[in-house]
């Protein structure tokens, strides 16, 4: 009878927490080339929290220019999490919204990135004006293409890569900013994020050169084939380092903060890390990182603390309204 | 030997003079070559640039198409809403101007213009299903008192889904047929004898929805419960609470094609008890909105008060109808220790509308094909309607709840009219009316009520904006 009893508890209580199961939706608001890397994550992660919880977590999500993103969750766009091109547009966050403390990028490990990235040439099968490095882009006739900084993540880290280059080979900022200009000249259209600069110059068939995120520009060539693009690496390019946060207001009134929090939480997992190498992030975790060192060509890498103190310094100095950005820019 | 090398020497000079002529060009011409294949390119790129600027352009443009608020100024208000539409404003308004004209009745004082109603109509939602309306009454409404500013509607509205939406606030009570169809858009510019039985605006929650692909209608609420024909003044005059309900079936709603696609019928009950003189209905008034029938000042509800309403709805292409019946009993006293007694009062009215130029008849108003406008000799469209109704006070009323002297037992109208729709906003109505009194066993000859004395004709004539 105790058996029975037992048995019939067990039931029930299997019953009841079946029945418990929760079907949970997040919305991770992205920056523009990392589409593939997220649809592959999202299943992955999806399958380790219902052996975990029991419960459906479905990821939906959102993509454009990163800083065209950050306006996006401010204005109002639930986002349970934020997995963006750079910590300036993260920031915004807290510093126009309080959506995030201020300390967000202290949650997780590595200042919450879980993966990087750098920033490298993609030119025509053959490089038909043998672009090499930096230096060749400034020449007359050389059409290159970017996004436009305000907007993009990563038309930013590329403006800084180009500048860090030219600060390092000249010797001041005057001379890198000159430098900057003069490559901006050769930019005959901006768009507002690296996937549409990508459409520009692979489909559309503009331009001579793309600076492009070193994952997108892996996944040009195995997309469009190596047979029509190929990667130029140039002598110096900056760490790019996408930040991850949870969008605490957001979270806590869907009341889906465990579920983003472990999300986040699970990129920096082995699995995790080795989704981001599959698909051209460089791994922070070892392990993964040896695993796909082949992959990846060496170079010098600057940082954005150590070139520029930092994102907010940075975004001030360049990219603020009346920053350097617009002043060569407009003319 | 001399010739021959003369012809060699010839033929060597004609070698140079060909090699000197042909060697300097060649480079020359493909020089040209390059510079036209460059100049091509070049302009392929720019071509290309110009393209994909227009193409960002658009994008851009459709993005902030996609993210700015929306704005419609149409003839069925003006809305302003967020991108996604789940917030919005809407503001509508409704001005009813009327001219009221009364033959053969000796002089009684009420020809008169009236406005009968001025309504500025705030309507909105937030977060999608979130919903409210509040609707200020500004116009006179009554020829012979008028009144003050009221709040006529003011309620908040949740949606579920198509099935289930709830109601809380101050709203009309779903009994009446004809009085739940907006005022705009009866067939006729005053509701028939039927709506003195019914509640109008009352306070409450209800909770409603479509069932069955769209083809039932069920709605089911709790109000403080009103006299007949009454308008909460938002707040109860008794403890107690009305249970309202209404079911109304459109059966044939999805066979396109079909002869009774257009029909609607359905019931609807009111179940409650009321207590005071507020509990008792003011007084039943004829179709020229004067008054025929009055408890006596000291008679008070004091019981339970119950209403039954079956009803339907015909639409078939031009044609229209709307016919309802409904039997309303109350309990009164004559005074607060005065015998109790049952009354059973019913009225019925059938009522149908033909528009002559063409145009679907609807229960939410006629929509020109084309509005009038006499510079390019288009003029709207326009109705005929006609309506029998009927209303019968039980005879136990007399005399000890009510004045035989002063008051009929029974009104019975006939009432033609012409709509003439200039815009769906905009509408001539004229409609003649005639009433003829029965009184109760006891009454005398002639009537203490000069309103009584003879039948009532009328004529009203409204010119209305609605949007």
């Amino acid at each position: 009878m105790k058996a029975k009893v037992v048995l019939f508890s067990l039931l029930a209580l299997a019953a009841v927490s079946g029945a418990a199961a929760k079907s949970i939706e997040l919305l991770n608001v992205s920056y523009d080339p990392t589409r593939e890397l997220y649809v592959d994550y999202n299943k992955a992660f999806a399958t380790y929290w219902k052996a975990k919880t029991g419960d459906d977590v479905t990821v939906k999500q959102s993509h454009g220019g990163s800083g065209k993103q950050a306006r996006g969750v401010i204005d109002g766009l639930p986002a349970d999490v934020v997995t963006l091109a750079l910590a300036a547009d993260v920031d915004a966050l807290y510093d126009v919204a309080k959506l995030i403390p201020q300390d967000w990028q202290k949650r997780l490990p590595q200042n919450s990135t879980p993966y990087t990235s750098t920033i490298v040439f993609l030119v025509r099968k053959g490089n038909p004006l043998g672009l090499k490095d930096w230096d060749d882009l400034v020449k007359p006739g050389v059409s290159i293409i970017t996004p436009n900084p305000k907007t993009s993540g990563g038309a930013r880290w590329n403006y800084l890569a180009a500048w860090a280059y030219a600060k390092h080979k000249q010797g001041s900022d005057e001379a890198a900013k000159a430098f900057v200009a003069s490559l901006y000249k050769n930019v005959p259209v901006l768009d507002s994020g690296a996937r549409g600069a990508t459409t520009t110059f692979v489909q559309r068939g503009i331009g001579d050169v793309l600076l492009a995120w070193e994952n997108e520009a892996f996944l040009a060539l195995k997309e469009f084939g190596s047979d029509k693009f190929e990667i130029v690496v140039p002598s110096l390019s900056i760490l790019a380092e996408p930040p991850v946060s949870i969008v605490d207001k957001v979270v806590k009134k869907k009341g889906t903060e465990a579920v983003a929090k472990a999300y986040l939480e699970y990129l920096y997992s082995a699995e995790g890390q080795d989704i981001a190498g599959r698909n051209f992030y460089r791994p922070r975790d070892p392990a993964a990182a040896a695993k796909y060192a082949g992959v990846f060509p060496r170079l010098e890498l600057v940082t954005i603390d150590a070139e520029f103190g930092g994102w907010a310094k940075a975004q001030k100095t360049h990219f603020a309204d009346g920053g350097v950005f617009d002043q060569i820019y407009s003319k | 030997m001399r010739l021959s090398s003369r012809r060699t020497l010839a033929s060597v000079l004609f070698a140079l003079v060909i090699i000197s002529a042909f060697v300097p060009r060649l480079p020359a011409a493909d020089d040209d070559l390059k510079q036209l294949r460059d100049q091509i390119r070049s302009l392929e790129q720019k071509l290309l640039v110009l393209e994909r600027k227009q193409e960002i352009k658009d994008e851009d443009a459709a993005t902030a198409a996609k993210a700015a608020p929306k704005i419609a100024i149409t003839d069925k208000g003006f809305t302003l809403a967020s991108a996604d539409s789940a917030n919005s404003i809407k503001l509508r308004g409704l001005v009813q101007f009327d001219n009221r004209l009364f033959f053969g009745d000796n002089g009684i004082v009420n020809n008169s213009f009236l406005l009968r109603r001025a309504r500025l109509i705030t309507e909105g939602t937030f977060a999608k299903n979130y919903s409210f309306q509040l609707v200020p009454e500004f116009g006179g409404g009554s020829a012979t008192a008028a009144s003050a500013f009221t709040i006529l509607d003011a309620n908040l509205g949740v949606t579920v889904n198509k099935a289930l939406q709830f109601k809380f606030g101050k709203f009309k009570s779903p009994v009446g047929l004809e009085l739940l169809q907006s005022d705009s858009w009866t067939f006729f510019d005053e509701r028939s004898l039927v709506t003195n039985l019914v509640p109008n605006r009352d306070i409450g929650a209800q909770a409603s929805g479509d069932l069955f692909n769209g083809t039932v209608n069920y709605t089911a609420g709790v109000f403080n419960g009103i006299a007949d024909a009454a308008t909460s003044t938002n707040a109860d005059f008794d403890n107690e609470k009305d249970v309202v309900g209404r079911i109304f079936a459109t059966p044939f709603k999805n066979d396109a094609g079909s002869f009774l696609q257009g029909l609607s019928f359905g019931v609807s009950a009111s179940l409650g008890r009321e207590k005071g003189a507020s509990g008792r209905a003011a007084g039943y008034k004829t179709d020229g909105q004067q008054t025929f029938f009055s408890y006596a000042a000291t008679t008070i509800a004091d019981g339970q008060n119950w209403r039954v309403s079956p009803q339907f709805d015909y639409r078939n292409g031009s044609f229209g109808a709307i016919g309802e019946y409904v039997l309303s009993t109350v309990n009164v006293r004559p005074s607060a220790t005065g015998k109790k007694a049952e009354l059973q009062n019913k009225a019925w009215q059938l009522a149908a509308g033909y528009v002559l130029t063409g145009e679907d008849s609807s229960f939410a108003g006629v929509v020109p094909k084309t509005n009038f406008d006499f510079a390019n000799g288009t003029w709207g469209a326009f109705e005929v309607v006609a309506r029998y109704a009927n209303l019968k006070i039980d005879d136990a009323a007399f005399p000890l709840y009510a004045s035989a002297a002063s008051n009929a037992d029974e009104a019975t109208s006939y009432g033609i009219g012409l709509n003439w729709y200039l815009s769906k906003a905009v509408a001539f109505k004229f409609d003649y009316y005639q009433t003829n009194f029965g009184f109760a066993p006891g009454a005398p000859a002639v009537s203490t009520n000069a309103v009584l004395r003879q039948d009532e004709q009328s004529l009203i004539t409204r010119f209305q904006v609605s949007f």
